[in-house]
């Protein structure tokens, strides 16, 4: 543990400098360069809007907020999953020839996928003007919802990041793994009026990020409150999770370098 | 006498089955597949004095660059033990994670942090490394445009000015052209002559241990085979390999 805090110290300024280097690599090349950190999430959730709203007739109050605090969150949940998978053997270049925590590398992925969905957050709020929904305090728990979201992340990632170094299809897996929660997570449905009775329960219990995506809605459109102690038990659960693969990593790490 | 920089302690190191498997082999074979073990290195002990230069060579696959990565840090030793005694340490090799979408300088901003340096630090030696570099207005153009000689040539300045106090160097002596060559040599040899630091040199050139170490450890089939002065060490092993 302790290790782990001076590590953290010691290469925290490398992961945001690395996380700012790597969102100024990806658009250095591109026509419409920052631009389509706003375009992209915009875009894809026209298409959702396209198909939830018009294909399959579902309506919420304040449809595209709704649609859009689903795929921001989903978005940066999903990128920084699918990249821990394979974040060592992409790295290659750095783990075989420095000693890095390996952890690190997921904070630069959360940096940089971080950074996107706030920028996506920032559209959001721009649409609950437009549409003129009721300020409310129940807005501020906004902020340890996120926190949950981050932990839960993390956790999700350091494990995968660990088994995806010696499995190698492990990301085939967890993409079929991942599209089959993302229809489960209600993007651009509502869990709770859309799913039959005993059902909806289930999800919000057993899927975090239907949780998560649910109580967002709930306390920053509708100035309802969120479930306070499924999210304590979750954020609780990603928090021990975190710690075991940490240290797991701790104990592997050095053998990483010998499999890529 | 000099306290030790660094203490090697029967050192081994094994590429195991560690290898990468898939879901469907190991479904189909559940009972343990066969563990095919290489033993890279095989019980190494030496000790290095601070401040002392110490050539390593051998032929390819005798375990040399393995060895110099378990000093870094980069592989776990599977027995033995390596004592850094607290110093840092630091392994020059081509291109340390370079982003080839990102200019020279943030560049170096990057590879500084990674070997544990802090912002000041780096800018500090800014200058000293773009001008050792040679690379002029290059360094604010992306590492893709560069070339080949280029890269080493950056990546050889960025290590030689961030400065640890056991430098490990895996064969990057001959980067770039006759003339950097010659500058590289210069720039190590004052590096080397710092009391204070301690160098290992991973290289098949006999010109370049001569010039620089002043003792030698021939590593054969991941053993010690010879470990002395370089006029004993260096005839020997250039009448084995001849």
């Amino acid at each position: 543990m302790e290790k782990f805090i001076t590590d953290i110290k010691k290469f925290y300024k490398y992961a945001i400098y690395s996380a700012k280097a790597e969102l100024k690599s990806e658009i250095a090349n591109s026509h419409l360069s920052w631009l389509w950190w706003i375009l992209d999430p915009f875009l894809f959730m026209l298409v959702y809007a396209f198909i939830a709203g018009i294909v399959f007739k579902s309506s919420e109050k304040y449809f595209l907020a709704f649609v859009f605090i689903g795929v921001s969150c989903w978005d940066f949940y999903n990128k920084t999953v699918k990249q821990s998978v394979k974040l060592v053997s992409s790295n290659k270049q750095i783990v075989s020839k420095v000693y890095l925590p390996k952890f690190i590398l997921i904070f630069v992925k959360m940096g940089n996928n971080g950074f996107k969905m706030l920028i996506s957050f920032s559209l959001v709020v721009g649409m609950m003007i437009l549409y003129r929904v009721p300020l409310n305090l129940t807005m501020l728990y906004f902020f340890p919802i996120m926190l949950s979201l981050v932990l839960f992340t993390f956790g999700s990632s350091v494990i995968l990041l660990h088994f995806g170094v010696f499995v190698e299809d492990l990301a085939n897996v967890v993409n079929v793994l991942l599209r089959l929660v993302f229809y489960l997570t209600g993007i651009f449905y509502s869990i709770e009026k859309r799913v039959p009775a005993p059902y909806n329960e289930f999800l919000l219990k057993l899927n975090p990020m239907a949780l998560i995506l649910t109580d967002l809605r709930r306390c920053m459109l509708y100035g309802e409150l969120p479930h306070f102690t499924l999210l304590a038990v979750w954020s609780l659960a990603s928090v021990i999770v975190s710690i075991i693969g940490v240290r797991i990593i701790y104990k592997y790490e050095n053998s990483y370098a010998k499999v890529i | 006498m000099k306290e030790n920089a660094i203490d090697v302690k029967d050192l081994k190191i094994r590429y195991r089955s560690l290898n990468k498997m898939s879901i469907k082999k190991s479904l189909f074979k559940l009972k343990k597949s066969q563990t095919d073990v290489f033993e890279a290195v095989r019980g190494v002990s030496f000790e290095v004095k601070k401040g002392e230069i110490v050539g390593i060579t051998g032929k390819n696959g005798s375990g040399k660059s393995t060895m110099l990565r378990a000093m870094a840090g980069i592989f776990a030793p599977d027995e033995g033990t390596i004592d850094l005694h607290g110093n840092t340490v630091s392994l020059l090799s081509i291109g340390v994670g370079f982003q080839k979408k990102l200019t020279g300088r943030e560049n170096i901003y990057l590879s500084g942090m990674l070997l544990g340096f802090s912002e000041d630090k780096i800018n500090h030696h800014m200058k000293d490394i773009i001008e050792f570099s040679e690379l002029g207005d290059f360094i604010d153009k992306p590492v893709k445009t560069y070339s080949s000689g280029m890269y080493s040539k950056l990546a050889f300045s960025i290590t030689a000015f961030l400065e640890t106090d056991i430098i490990l160097i895996d064969e990057v002596l001959s980067v770039g052209d006759a003339k950097f060559k010659k500058k590289s040599y210069k720039k190590m040899k004052e590096l080397i002559t710092n009391e204070e630091r301690t160098v290992m040199i991973v290289s098949h050139s006999m010109d370049t241990l001569s010039k620089l170490c002043d003792r030698i450890i021939w590593l054969h089939d991941g053993e010690i085979r010879m470990d002395g002065a370089k006029d004993v060490v260096l005839p020997a092993y250039e009448e084995f390999m001849s």
